[in-house]
């Protein structure tokens, strides 16, 4: 997250949050600042929620931009519209935080091309974890109104990874955010902060000329709450996957399903190299291996999987929480990789979805960058 | 297809006999249960690099109609080709052979018998498993264009094109100025060494210009080059008129670009502007061919000089390796000019390379003038302040301060790397395949650099290349001979491709293009050398190093850990 | 004529020496089986080799981390027999492959048992099977199904082994604590057991006893079918019950009938040109992102329902609590019945998309 530099534009609040939030997108869809926007609504039986591309402003009316759940990630389902081939279509995108970062990250790896896409954001309080609405959709959805009317971006009822997550503002390569999380006097900002979200201001003839300083000191301050839970929770983390005995304990009910790939923004390999035949044995293979150790569990290589997709994508990794909600034995699979994450960003002094030009360090790193690496070397030659 | 693999033990006289038990080994593995279902057969031979030997080869594998070979013998290195022309000869595809070192490896490091043949033994299993598992390649021969493409008209580029041009392969010069020459033309006298007068430039253009097998194109930019070794299609831009453009195809490209000088200004210690008199060496150069004296700017004869060697040399991390020679050559312009000019030589170090420098030197040295050793310098326009190698600060007011600035990559060096997907050193001049072993090569097969554009250096040195590039391209690209591109390259199985173009990211051949259409990649197999870089880098697996998949390794290594 | 291999000691036990024999022995290389694999009372499947770490096994837990059946399928070349002790649905399962071509059911001697069901993941994530262990083996001796299991398996009337090697009586054998009683079937399990300490006698294997069991399992089967808001036929309900589906292929990872290394709706025959979208965008105004939710359980649903042997495997996975297994059985089972097909039943029974003539079931048409 960074400083904002630009002023905001001022919007009232009269209407309620998600009201004059819909309010603003109906508008730019209407001055054609667009031809569609991404936005989740809830699906026919009421149970869930998807994201739905939008022309209509009537189908746009139903939409819920600040959703309580987050059943797919937003930069997976711009992935499947922008993966292949160019179009002339302008959309606007309007998804949380972690997101706009992964969809930032998957531009760098071809997956999506954001020539024609605004990126909008806003202040993220978090989402409830999957299990919890389909077990409950009335209850959740009452829940999570409380959360947004109080603008409480403390609850523990939302997922482990939202409680810890300090990049749930300003994201610099966004394009437009809604900043509301003061709501001193009724209004909310639409902060521009690009050339594009710039040009969309003007199109609406709205001026940006409120001063945002409260607003980041409001934020500034949640940040820091949520940074000492991330801390703790990752000290705590660090004891379930230091040394590898450790890490197979903590992985011990994991079904090798691969649901958190799935899941996962990030990884967008059609075929998982865990999947592919270069790691799938020969019969004769496996029983000579199983007669080696007296015995070889099934499905195969469960560990081997985390810890490859740890290598594959932890560097473009944010904390976005989907493997968690689709791991169907519990494992606190996105509070480990953000540990693993962080660690391994820091090492190359790489922050996932920060920056549009900055290369994924797996591509372009040089040996000497790898400190760890160089470590193990040192220490295997002396 | 039905398989029969042939295992040929070579004794190699006594060499390998004496140490392995091959009765033991061929008993092993005519038993192994591993092979019992398989058509295999194993021999022992004396000398199977003898004549005889590869005749006998030869008449085993037409006998016995084996599609599998594994030859057991001493390294690869001395007989791998050997055995690979056998299967040529005998239609077994060469892909569907391997060899052992059961000599170096086994025979000659391990001195307990039994031991030695162990291993012998769990090599040649390894091979066979692997061997059963390698596919058919079958190599290409495609024609290739003899012409080639230089790229620069300096001294260089004319030497190349000179070279190279004859009947059967076409030469094309582009060149980006007006006249052909380079930076050689400017110059009104050359070091003695270099042959004292400067009519060598002269008349490698005239020779150029005359010889109706090279095509010049001045004022004109190299625009686009499509292909690989053997057929590239260039694109061939007049600078003036837009609308001209150019097509040939070729088989070779030289780059030639040369060099410039560093501009003094960016250094801060260098302060000064153009009305100064203050000029680097390349401008005296002019300065003498056209006026034929070393004047200030207000037409008068300077009373004192003071010339500068290794400007930027600190900051740009490299000697330039010739200011040193051609400030000497300056200093003896002003003295046969007027032995009354004060001269202030004010050098770092003297890198005096060659035979005849150090002469020189000492014959400057006579000739009256002030050799200052520095630690630093800096210059305010006319002023210089300096510090003296175990001395003390100076400070020095000279009428004229002659600048010897860092030799740096011509202007354009770096689209045109991006243009040709040559790779750039450190310091941004082109980077040679290898310092030692190819200093002309690129990491293009194909393309190749010679002169000031690869590095500092003078028209000596430049000459070397500019024959060495001539040398390797009169045996790779013959007039009238195929090329055989290589055929252990990668493959993208595209059913599996994301086209997130990581496998772009590490080749550094450009082998591989995206298809924005289908969003995937795929690997131009001509370009592609093999180095497996792809595949290793590919996230998911989805390419395939022919002759190096998966499952051949891992059958070898798989038999070798058994 | 079946035998019957009596040992004195609890069914678990009995197994787990009976396979020890087998692999002293050297009858079979190795036995698949489930097993404990941690202090804190994890377990997976594993291919145990060592007698001695026979100890671990827990063949008969009321537990299915995976579907065994489909880690069978791993096993298309080897040497040597391994003894794989699986659930009933498992055996099923790995029928169907066979018929795929996706396994070899001579690599086996094919244990199985008559299932009284076993407890979902939610169980043995939270940990508290083994206190629920004893009052379960209580309710399956009686011959009833233990309250927590899971509801597939209190739907599942197949719960008798068919193909199996041997048979052990668990659900509804009253000495289940005492005693293991092992039917050998086939010739090489009888040959297998000679010189084993128990009792052998031929008796033949009585299906007709589960008669009560398999009423009761199918009128529960009835019941889930019924809370289904898809019709066995038609579109109706496919978009409420599959909203809130996420398209994470969960359910055919781990459905043993899913095979497919790359399946057709994840390969690029699937993909869309940002142009296609602007079509669907302008006669719709809306295009859910990503596409084709439903447009995938359909084409799973055509690819493999009939052959759906309900191991459940699918709804413990899906992250969006859809009830896939009872889905896809409930239409799977309507469409077999067409083709009076039975999945798993019998390894010749050829698998209906594979051979039915364009002029059959043209009546389908004009439902």
């Amino acid at each position: 997250m960074k400083k904002p530099q630009n002023k905001g534009v001022k919007i009232s609040l009269k209407k309620g949050l998600k009201e004059s939030i819909l309010k603003t997108i109906k508008d730019m869809l209407h001055n054609e600042c667009f031809d569609a926007v991404l936005m989740p609504m809830q699906v026919p039986a009421k149970d869930s929620y998807a994201w739905v591309l939008i022309k209509d402003k009537k189908i746009l009316e139903e939409a819920n931009p600040i959703a309580p759940v987050m059943p797919v990630q937003g930069a997976k389902a711009l992935s499947s519209f922008s993966r292949k081939g160019e179009t002339s279509l302008n959309i606007a995108a309007l998804m949380k935080p972690c997101e706009i970062r992964a969809a930032i990250e998957l531009s760098k790896l071809n997956q999506i091309n954001l020539r024609n896409i605004t990126l909008i954001s806003y202040d993220c309080p978090g989402a409830l974890p999957l299990s919890d609405y389909t077990d409950n959709p009335d209850n959740s959805e009452k829940k999570f109104k409380t959360i947004i009317d109080k603008l409480n971006f403390h609850d523990d009822s939302v997922k482990p990874v939202c409680q810890m997550c300090d990049e749930f503002s300003l994201i610099p390569d966004c394009d437009l955010h809604f900043g509301f999380s003061h709501n001193q006097e009724n209004f909310m900002l639409l902060i521009p902060q690009s050339k594009r979200g710039e040009q969309i201001i003007k199109t609406m003839d709205m001026k940006a000329s409120q001063d945002v300083s409260e607003w980041n000191k409001f934020i500034q301050e949640k940040r820091k709450k949520r940074q000492n839970k991330r801390n703790e929770r990752f000290k705590k983390l660090k004891n379930m996957v230091e040394g590898f005995d450790t890490l197979m304990d903590t992985f011990s009910d994991c079904i090798g399903c691969h649901n958190c790939r799935s899941a996962c923004p990030v990884c967008y390999c059609r075929q998982c190299y865990f999947d592919s035949e270069t790691v799938i044995p020969d019969s004769d293979v496996l029983l000579l291996k199983a007669k080696k150790r007296g015995g070889i569990s099934f499905p195969l290589d469960r560990i081997m999987f985390h810890v490859g997709r740890m290598s594959h994508m932890s560097l473009s990794c944010v904390s976005c929480g989907l493997c968690s909600d689709a791991c169907p034995v519990s494992i606190p699979v996105a509070e480990i990789f953000s540990y693993v994450a962080d660690n391994t960003q820091k090492d190359f002094e790489y922050k996932s979805g920060e920056n549009k030009e900055e290369s994924v360090p797996l591509m372009t790193f040089r040996l000497e960058e790898v400190k760890g690496i160089k470590k193990l070397v040192e220490n295997a030659e002396g | 297809m039905s398989m029969k693999i042939g295992v040929y033990i070579c004794e190699c006289g006594p060499n390998i006999a004496e140490n392995i038990d091959i009765d033991r080994v061929i008993d092993d593995i005519s038993n192994s249960e591993q092979y019992k279902e398989r058509e295999l057969i194993i021999k022992r031979y004396k000398l199977l690099c003898s004549n005889e030997g590869k005749e006998y080869l030869e008449q085993e594998i037409k006998e016995n109609e084996l599609t599998h070979l594994v030859v057991a013998a001493c390294s690869p290195r001395d007989h791998d080709t050997t055995f690979i022309n056998i299967c040529k000869k005998t239609k077994l595809n060469p892909y569907l052979y391997k060899m052992v070192n059961i000599r170096e490896q086994c025979a000659w490091i391990i001195p307990d018998k039994k031991k030695a043949t162990d291993k012998a033994i769990k090599y040649i299993k390894s091979a066979i498993n692997r061997v059963l598992h390698q596919s058919v390649l079958i190599e290409k021969q495609i024609d290739s264009n003899p012409n080639v493409l230089v790229v620069g008209g300096g001294i260089t580029g004319l030497e190349t094109a000179l070279s190279l041009a004859s009947e059967q392969r076409k030469v094309y010069l582009i060149e980006r100025e007006a006249q052909l020459g380079g930076k050689t033309a400017h110059f009104k006298k050359l070091l003695s060494r270099q042959g004292d007068k400067s009519s060598i430039i002269e008349e490698k253009i005239a020779g150029v210009e005359e010889n109706k097998n090279i095509e010049i194109f001045t004022e004109s930019k190299l625009e686009n080059a499509v292909g690989f070794l053997g057929n590239f299609e260039i694109t061939i831009r007049n600078i003036n008129n837009n609308q001209s453009v150019q097509e040939r195809t070729v088989g070779a490209i030289i780059v030639a670009t040369g060099y410039t000088l560093m501009s003094a200004k960016k250094l801060k210690q260098y302060a000064y502007s153009e009305k100064d008199n203050v000029f680097t060496a390349l401008e005296i150069e002019d300065m003498l061919k056209k006026d034929g004296k070393i004047l200030l700017r207000s037409g008068n004869e300077p009373k004192s000089v003071g010339l500068i060697h290794c400007v930027g040399r600190e900051e740009r991390g490299y000697c330039s390796r010739i200011c040193c020679s051609y400030l000497l050559k300056i200093i003896n312009y002003l003295r046969e000019q007027s032995d009354k000019i004060s001269i202030k030589d004010f050098y770092k170090d003297l890198c005096l390379p060659h035979k005849h420098d150090q002469e020189f030197f000492e014959q400057i040295k006579e000739q009256n003038v002030d050799f200052i050793r520095y630690d630093d310098i800096a210059i305010k326009r006319n002023h210089i302040s300096y510090t003296e190698v175990g001395g003390s600060k100076k400070e020095s007011d000279v009428d004229m301060v002659i600048l010897a600035p860092a030799m740096i990559p011509a202007k354009g060096t770096e689209e045109l790397s991006e243009l040709l997907n040559i790779q750039l050193h450190e310091t941004k001049f082109f980077q040679e395949a290898h310092q030692q072993l190819n200093p002309v090569a690129t990491s293009i097969e194909g393309i190749y650099i010679a002169g000031g554009c690869h590095g500092p250096k003078g028209i000596t040195e430049s000459l070397f290349q500019a024959k060495a590039v001539s040398g390797k391209i009169e045996t790779q690209l013959i007039p009238g001979e195929k090329i055989i591109p290589e055929v252990k390259v990668s493959e993208i199985i595209e059913d599996f491709c994301m086209g997130c173009q990581t496998c772009m990211d590490v080749c550094c051949y450009g082998a591989i293009t995206y298809d924005p259409e289908r969003a995937v990649c795929s690997v131009n197999e001509a370009i592609c050398r093999g180095c497996g870089n792809c595949a290793g880098s590919c996230p998911s697996g989805a390419i395939r190093a022919k002759h190096f998949t998966a499952d051949q390794l891992y059958e070898e290594v798989n038999e070798a850990i058994r | 004529m079946d035998q019957v291999l009596t040992i004195k000691k609890n069914a678990e036990a009995g197994i787990i020496d009976f396979l020890k024999f087998l692999l002293q022995k050297d009858e079979i290389g190795g036995v698949f089986t489930l097993r404990n694999i941690s202090k804190q009372g994890k377990y997976d499947y594993g291919l145990i080799t060592d007698p001695e770490l026979l100890k671990d096994a827990i063949p008969l837990h009321p537990l299915m981390p995976v579907n065994g059946g489909k880690m069978l399928s791993n096993f298309s070349v080897v040497d040597e027999k391994i003894a794989a002790v699986i659930k009933p649905c498992e055996l099923r399962s790995f029928i169907e492959l066979v018929k795929r071509s996706q396994g070899k059911l001579e690599n086996f001697l094919l244990i199985s048992y008559t299932c009284g069901g076993c407890f979902g993941f939610k169980h043995s994530v939270d940990n508290n099977i083994d206190e629920m262990l004893p009052d379960y083996w209580k309710v399956v001796a009686k011959g009833t199904d233990y309250k927590d299991i899971r509801e597939t398996c209190k739907a599942c009337e197949y719960f008798i082994p068919i193909n199996a090697d041997i048979t052990v009586s668990v659900a509804g054998e009253k000495d289940l604590n005492s005693i293991s009683r092992l039917y050998l079937h086939s010739e090489q399990a009888k040959r297998m057991a000679e010189g084993f300490e128990g009792d052998i006698s031929d008796e033949e294997f009585d299906r007709s006893q589960y008669e009560h069991i398999i009423n009761k399992r199918k009128e529960f089967k009835v019941k889930l079918f019924d809370q289904i808001k898809i019709k066995d036929t038609g579109l109706d309900g496919m978009i409420d019950v599959f909203g809130k589906c996420i398209g994470c292929h969960a359910c055919s990872r781990v459905c043993p009938i899913c095979y497919c290394i790359l399946c057709d709706f994840e390969s690029s025959t699937y993909d869309y040109d940002s142009d296609m979208m602007q079509t669907e965008l302008s006669r719709k105004g809306g295009v859910r992102l990503p596409p084709d939710t439903v447009l995938y359980q359909l084409g799973r649903l055509s690819h493999m329902s009939f052959s759906c042997i309900g191991c459940g495997q699918c709804t413990e996975v899906c992250p969006a609590d859809i009830p896939v297994s009872v889905i896809f059985r409930k239409i799977g089972e309507k469409v077999a019945e067409i083709f009076d097909y039975v999945p798993g039943r019998n390894v010749e029974e050829e698998v209906p998309v594979t051979i039915f003539k364009e002029e059959e079931f043209t009546s389908l048409g004009e439902d």
